[in-house]
């Protein structure tokens, strides 16, 4: 990528006026906007982000079943080795409900998954190979998936090791850090997220110890002018995670030129308007609504309520008005006719500080009105 | 915040239900619950799982957004175990039609499976069978079947099938696409954003090899000519071809990220060609379009 000025911890080159970060103690420079390929199955769409300066591109091997990984390989072919970085992941069974893994979930079913993205990729080796989906400490410091990505990293199939995480964020950051094990952590991160100052807290910690810190679902959680009734402005959305210098880079996904012509924008300049402060404050004023599920509540209820899906159910009613789906979300917890509302004093404590004990109780008389009188 | 206190007044709940009519989003209720069959020897290990579009991420993470662009309904999973302690999942994903189905599915398989005549089409590998039917896609996925690991599949996947409403027949636009050439089980549906164009709201495609030359074919079905007049103006600007009269009939444009492009709109139909260079075989293709829309 050549060599230029250190101007600061992002560089601007002055030709390009593309802003750069270097993803921690990788050394890996990169640019600010990462193209996400997970809903593309479009050659072009990924040739042209290369080609206008997207150095790194981020997929995964479930998306479409292993095939995104294979239509990179394709528009990889023939590009010079370091014109372009990597980042793909796996993950292993799990239990859904407690985060821990399966007993399937062993040290060769792992490797096995490495292997195979590096046959998909049609790669020598991978740039970060990312351990999925993780919110649990004891799933961060699961051995058989470490040992695999060790030796992997030993053998010169991947260069190094992340993790990836979009639930309880500060705990698997944390963990990351502790393990001396891991390169790059890969988090949720936006301007909605209620424990949004614990995520910012846990990056700075990790990029302090030196890992690199590639942040996603920066437009709110939302995918780009797609389902419900709010509209986010992605820009102002990618804005503001940059404006944390501790994030190194973000995942844009993208679909259409038009978008991809936007993140290279931002690429070159994410000073937020006015406008788009604005705009971001409002939104985050309707996310009043929107629990995070970063769990916090679960077992502190006496009674193990599944507090995260009563609150969704409040959202559906309170913010979308969708009396339908907040009744059948109810209906789905199988819960019994009377079951909040006898404690002495209810001991949730809420990260939005929500008085989750009322919310509980004013959305489940719902349940008593007839499905067809609201269907 | 104002508490829902008078709910319990026939006005208020009337109004929730004229609220709800006018601003409702997808529903379970609204959809078709899948009753999850009983297959001999097997056991369902709990009550299914059900996921709508807003907690489909919490099943399949950040796969999740695909599906919702395939306007996802709900998802509903229903897990098995035998006394053997073999499992297998049975995952039914609902869409809002039979195309966005068959779309999902087309965007995960592999024009090299092993395909099997279930429902509308479906495959198997190791562990793994999926297949189509109506607005359904159905992945199956086992664990520790061993040797019985296909016909164990194939078990659910017919018992499955035969629960589920809906045409058992891939989209009939697909047989519009010439057989000379086509490379078998390559077709796609793309349901938005097609060729990386919000204008191209979708569009079908499928990959080509003839004489030493590989290239795709799609076919845009627009809502009527009005539609696919706005699509080929939009194209037109955005190719920066804005001197050509936007009227029926074939282009040939430039476009910076596609290369040439050969386009011939007929009515509510636009197809089109990708890097096909050879004049007569383009013009062959499209003779053979523009006869199957005009039956």
């Amino acid at each position: 990528m050549g060599g230029f000025l250190y101007l600061s911890s992002t560089e601007k080159q002055p030709q390009e006026k593309v802003a750069y970060r270097v993803l921690g103690k990788t050394g890996i420079r990169m640019p600010v906007i990462t193209m996400g390929v997970m809903n593309t199955d479009n050659p072009n769409l990924v040739r042209a982000a290369l080609n206008a300066g997207m150095f790194h591109l981020d997929t995964a091997q479930t998306y479409q079943r292993g095939t995104n990984e294979a239509m990179i390989g394709e528009v990889l072919k023939g590009r010079p080795r370091d014109s372009f970085a990597i980042s793909t992941k796996a993950r292993l069974p799990n239990d859904r409900n407690t985060g821990l893994y399966l007993a399937e979930a062993t040290e060769e079913a792992y490797t096995k998954k490495i292997d195979t993205s590096l046959k998909n990729l049609g790669l020598d080796y991978i740039d970060i190979y990312h351990h999925h989906n993780v919110w649990r400490r004891e799933s961060a410091f699961y051995e058989p998936i470490m040992k695999a990505l060790e030796k992997a990293k030993k053998a010169g199939k991947i260069r190094f090791i992340g993790i990836t995480t979009h639930r309880n964020e500060p705990e698997v950051i944390r963990a990351a850090i502790d393990s001396k094990v891991y390169d790059v952590v890969l988090t949720a991160y936006n301007f909605r997220q209620q424990h949004g100052p614990e995520v910012k807290k846990a990056i700075a910690q990790a990029a302090e110890a030196g890992l690199g810190v590639v942040a996603m679902k920066t437009i709110g959680g939302n995918i780009r002018g797609s389902y419900a009734s709010e509209t986010i402005d992605a820009r102002a959305a990618l804005k503001w995670a940059l404006q944390d210098p501790n994030v190194h880079t973000i995942i844009a996904g993208f679909t259409t030129f038009d978008q991809m012509n936007l993140d290279l924008a931002v690429m070159k300049d994410f000073a937020l308007t006015q406008s788009e402060k604005n705009h971001l404050r409002r939104a985050k004023l309707f996310s009043g609504l929107y629990c995070q599920g970063c769990g916090q509540c679960l077992g502190q209820c006496l009674k193990q309520l599944p507090i995260p899906d009563l609150m969704r159910a409040y959202m559906y009613v309170y913010g979308y008005r969708n009396l339908v789906e907040a009744q059948d979300l109810l209906f789905s917890l199988n819960l019994p006719s009377e079951f909040c509302g006898d404690c002495s004093s209810c001991p949730v404590k809420c990260l939005n500080r929500w008085n989750v004990s009322a919310r509980i109780q004013d959305v489940v008389h719902l349940r008593e009105v007839p499905s067809n009188f609201i269907a | 915040m104002k508490k829902l206190r008078i709910w319990k007044t026939p006005l208020f709940l009337f109004c929730l239900f004229l609220g709800a009519k006018s601003l409702g989003g997808p529903s379970l209720a609204e959809g078709k619950t899948v009753s999850f069959p009983e297959v001999s020897g097997w056991k369902q290990a709990e009550k299914p799982q059900v996921f709508s579009p807003k907690t489909l991420y919490e099943y399949i993470n950040g796969a999740a957004d695909l599906y919702l662009k395939y306007d996802f309904q709900n998802l509903q999973v229903g897990e098995y175990r035998n006394d053997k302690k073999a499992s297998v999942t049975v995952e039914v994903y609902r869409h809002q039609t039979p195309h966005h189905a068959f779309g999902i599915y087309s965007q995960e398989r592999l024009a090299k499976a092993n395909f099997l005549d279930i429902g509308s089409q479906g495959y198997s590998e190791s562990m793994v069978l999926n297949f189509v039917q109506g607005p359904y896609y159905v992945k199956i996925n086992s664990y520790n079947t061993g040797a019985d690991d296909q016909e164990i599949l194939l078990t659910f996947a017919r018992q499955v099938a035969q629960n589920l409403e809906g045409p058992s027949s891939l989209p009939a636009i697909l047989s519009s696409f010439p057989a000379e050439g086509k490379r078998k089980n390559s077709e796609k549906f793309i349901a938005k954003d097609f060729l990386g164009y919000s204008f191209f709201h979708s569009g079908f495609t499928a990959d080509y090899e003839l004489l030493g030359k590989k290239f795709k074919i799609f076919v845009i079905e627009g809502k009527n000519q009005n539609d696919c007049r706005d699509m080929m103006e939009r194209y037109l600007k955005q190719t920066e071809n804005l001197e050509k009269k936007s009227g029926e009939g074939s282009y040939r444009l430039r476009d910076p990220y596609h290369g040439e492009v050969d386009l011939y709109w007929q009515g509510k139909y636009i197809w089109g060609t990708m890097n096909l260079d050879d004049p007569n075989l383009r013009s062959t293709y499209f003779q053979y379009f523009e006869s199957f829309f005009k039956k």
